[in-house]
């Protein structure tokens, strides 16, 4: 056993990996063991290497970190595990535990996490990216850090011509009490890459409701992925502070909501903030399950043809599936893709670090986009809409991708 | 040791990105599925993975004429360390021969390269209403070539029986390099010795099985899932017996006993009727649905008599596949209650079934300790599961002595140590027991004619 075996880090992953016993049913569900079929790609291969941290075979060196942070966090092995090992959160433990042991958290997430810790910087950010954008300089950047964006003035105008009047959605009969106090989460993703898609949402909630609108921080989950849980959660205190007054918090971005919703768990030994986290935890919502509980219609109903990838942080981290569908049926015409639930490896920065088998990782994306022959797809995640829109590019124009709050 | 010079000549042959040597890259090809210690690491100096047999050859010579240790290994799926490279030297992945190469409709065979996976190769053949049976309970992620390699059972087999009666031929890649076929699509065939079947289930020491010849046959065009509930262990055993002596012949008959269903109930997060001790899943197959009315009908009838608790027919494949997925995920929902779990894989005669589980109820209660019991009730193979704690004193000598304990009731009743997982490390001790001086020379024979320098997967089997 380790001599700092008493590390809180190693003793959590300690009690998640060592209930794996190595079967290896993981295995044909790992999009990097798809990709590249190594061992310690695969979710077995990081669980036996955090196993070996945690019982002294292996000693804990930037090598071993790089290792683990080879792992999209996208849950696919925790849904097809026997015994349900949550390798995510294991990996992120041990993220923890080698960034505080060998003081080496990877220079770059640093300076991600510095930006987007002030809300200050994140308008900044936003602002250079508009305005990049604008000038047609985007394209010069690499791994889709200035994606392009198809906006709903875009969308309505190529599908919402004449097909539009095809079938119009009946009038939302949506119950939304007055008395709910909706407030709207706006993650960085979404208000750095995707500001267009961002007012959208804020449109839509605008439509049930009168909206809070808060100048939030960030969810913090960059920040604990890679070994920053400090700054975490001090994000995630201002939060809860932040949405005290709301009923209901609302984000579209999965990743965001999916932190956010988890919060409570990270806050549970804290006497202080224990309950607040719980009480704040219970609030948050994704926008399409909001919407689906206020029943809502879509504006319109166009003649196009939808597919919609599942982001991991949505249908694994959240269970919700069936919403985003029902509400695109409802807006259009539906089909569903294969592996619509397979990660698309944008996984955060993922992308950013390990280009190469990220795009592998998408082209089979791209590949049953196209297979579907849908004019557009739909995600709930800036993360994964940067890897979409790439894919939409790098397929030459045969589909767009778009958030859910543009086409509905 | 591997020289520098000699990694070179193997990185040479397969590229530099499929020879890897850093330090955790070489730990992640040092355990498999079985229960062998992860530490101290049995790293394999080179993790070598090759596309074709070509490569694999080329590297079986270097290796024959260095006498480096080579072991390979498909998904290291297996439960007996089989693919653990215990002497060092190269760890050979056959992951990247992934081709199913021919598949011949005419003669209802399929040649396919060794790191196909089971369920790849099964749907491709089911695309052309052909069936492969062989089902081991990894088959979504477990490759032909290890199934071959250790001739791996299933569900299916007191109807279909096991790998090794759909294999017809072999590519194997000798000791030096050398490549050989055998068998071949006659269905007939004894031409010289049936080197066929001496790889099937060879563990990787005589040859490295490179592609596979398979025997497939028409597929059964419905199927059917039957739930039995039982108050005790030996009902079931009593039941699944008396159906086979009805002249019944279920697909898959599989048992589990009350902690097994409890572990699943605390997985599932349900309760367990706590009159019920025993469950069996069994599956039923025909022409038409009325040939599974018949055969599930007479089944019931032959229950009844038996005492069964509950009978109940699937109705629908949702719960079938329910409840077929809560047999195969049970050896991991067993493991994760445990530090630690030492899975057998006894195997004995089928109308011995019933009194070897009755003699393990007796071995655990002698020992004090708690043994779950399931496996494949249909053809005799269980795979008794000792739950303990290893780090408690004096347990792993209890431990130690109720597996001999097991052995030596398995044997007692005409049985033998392995059904499916193979010998590897983890039963090695064992071996002598089970076949006698003359059976283990005679094996010492055969590995020392095919791979006289010992290279080949060393320190396995006895």
């Amino acid at each position: 056993m380790r001599k700092e075996a008493k590390d809180k880090h190693l003793q959590a992953a300690r009690k998640i990996v060592s209930q794996c016993d190595r079967c290896g049913t993981c295995l044909p569900v790992c999009p990097l063991f798809d990709a590249n079929s190594v061992e310690s790609s695969g979710a077995r291969g990081k669980n036996v290497i955090a196993r070996a941290l945690t019982e002294g075979g292996i000693e804990p060196t930037p090598e071993a970190l790089a290792k683990v942070n080879f792992c999209l966090l996208c849950r696919a092995c925790v849904d097809t595990c026997p015994s349900k090992i949550a390798t995510d959160e294991a990996m992120i433990h041990i993220r923890q535990y080698l960034v505080d042991r060998t003081g080496a958290v990877n220079t770059r997430y640093r300076a991600m996490g510095g930006i987007l810790k002030s809300r200050g910087m994140v308008k900044l950010a936003a602002g250079s990216l508009a305005l990049l954008r604008k000038l047609g300089l985007h394209s010069v950047f690499p791994h889709g850090m200035v994606p392009e964006e198809y906006t709903r003035a875009h969308f309505l105008a190529a599908f919402a011509g004449p097909a539009a009047l095809a079938g119009k959605a009946p009038p939302s009969d949506a119950a939304v009490t007055a008395a709910t106090r909706v407030a709207y989460f706006e993650g960085c993703g979404m208000r750095m890459m995707f500001p267009e898609a961002a007012a959208e949402t804020l449109t839509l909630l605008k439509a049930q409701t009168k909206p809070l609108v808060k100048d939030n921080v960030c969810c913090g989950l960059p920040h604990l992925a890679h070994g920053l849980r400090d700054e975490f959660l001090a994000l995630a205190r201002k939060n809860i502070e932040l949405y005290e007054d709301a009923e209901v918090v609302v984000s579209d971005c999965a990743s965001c909501g999916g932190t956010l919703k988890h919060i409570a768990s990270y806050f549970a030994d804290d006497v202080q903030w224990k309950d607040r986290a719980a009480t704040f935890s219970r609030k948050v919502m994704d926008l399409t399950e909001y919407l689906a509980k206020a029943g809502y219609r879509p504006r319109q109903k166009v003649d196009a043809t939808f597919t919609y990838h599942d982001p991991c942080h949505l249908s694994r981290g959240q269970g919700i599936r069936k919403q985003p569908r029902d509400l695109l049926r409802a807006a259009g015409n539906f089909v569903e893709m294969k592996d619509a639930d397979v990660c698309c490896g944008g996984a955060g920065s993922f992308h950013m670090d390990y280009p190469d088998i990220a795009s592998k990782i998408l082209d089979k994306k791209r590949a049953n986009i196209e297979k579907t022959g849908a004019a557009i797809v739909v995600t709930g995640c800036p993360g994964c809409l940067i890897q979409l829109a790439k894919a939409a590019k790098a397929g030459g124009g045969r589909f767009k991708a778009m958030h859910i709050s543009q086409v509905i | 040791m591997m020289t520098d010079d000699l990694k070179k000549k193997i990185r040479d042959v397969v590229g530099a990105e499929n020879a890897l040597d850093a330090d955790l890259d070489r730990f992640g090809y040092s355990y498999d599925a079985s229960f062998v210690p992860l530490f101290p690491a049995n790293k394999p100096e080179l993790v070598v993975r090759p596309a074709t047999t070509e490569e694999v050859s080329r590297i079986m010579a270097i290796a024959g004429e260095h006498g480096i240790p080579v072991t390979p290994r498909g998904a290291a799926s297996g439960r007996t360390g089989g693919s653990i490279p215990l002497k060092g030297g190269i760890s050979m992945s056959l992951e990247r021969m992934t081709k199913i190469l021919e598949l011949d409709v005419n003669n209802m065979m399929v040649w396919t390269e060794a790191g196909v996976r089971t369920i790849d190769l099964y749907n491709a053949c089911a695309a052309k209403g052909l069936f492969y049976p062989p089902d081991p309970a990894s088959w979504k992620f477990s490759t032909i070539g290890g199934n071959v390699a250790e001739n791996a059972g299933g569900m299916r087999a007191v109807k279909y029986g096991v790998t090794s009666n759909y294999v017809m031929g072999l590519e194997v890649v000798l000791a030096d390099g050398t490549v050989l076929l055998t068998g071949g699509k006659a269905i007939k065939n004894v031409t010289g010795y049936n080197l066929t079947s001496l790889f099937t289930g060879s563990e990787g020491t005589l040859g490295i099985i490179t592609k596979a010849l398979l025997r497939l046959i028409p597929m059964p065009k419905k199927r059917g899932t039957l739930q039995l509930m039982f108050r005790t262990l030996d009902d079931g055993c009593t039941t699944v017996h008396q159906i086979l002596q009805a002249g019944l012949l279920p697909a898959a008959a599989e048992i589990m006993d009350r902690f097994c269903l409890e572990a699943v109930a605390k997985h599932r997060k349900t309760d367990l009727d706590p009159a019920i001790g025993c469950c069996i899943i069994v599956e039923i197959d025909g022409e038409d649905d009325a040939a599974l009315d018949t055969q599930a009908r007479r089944m019931e009838e032959v229950a009844k008599r038996c005492g069964v608790y509950q009978f109940r027919v699937a109705q629908s494949q949702q719960e079938s596949d329910e409840l077929w997925a809560i047999r195969r995920g049970l050896s991991s929902a067993i493991a994760s209650l445990v530090p630690n779990r030492l899975g057998e894989d006894i195997s004995v005669p089928r109308d011995a079934f019933p009194e070897v589980v009755r003699r393990i109820g007796a071995i655990a209660e002698k020992h004090k300790l708690t043994i779950a019991v399931y496996g494949h009730a249909g053809d005799g193979n269980i795979h008794p599961s000792i739950l303990c704690d290893l780090s408690k004193p004096g347990e792993e000598e209890r431990v130690h002595r109720a597996v001999e304990d097991l052995f030596d009731a398995t044997l007692a009743v005409g049985g033998t140590l392995s059904g499916e997982h193979g010998i590897g490390i983890t039963k090695r001790p064992y071996i002598a027991k089970a076949l006698g001086e003359s059976g283990v020379k005679a094996l010492a024979a055969v590995k020392q004619a095919l791979d006289p320098k010992g290279i080949l997967n060393p320190g396995k089997i006895w």
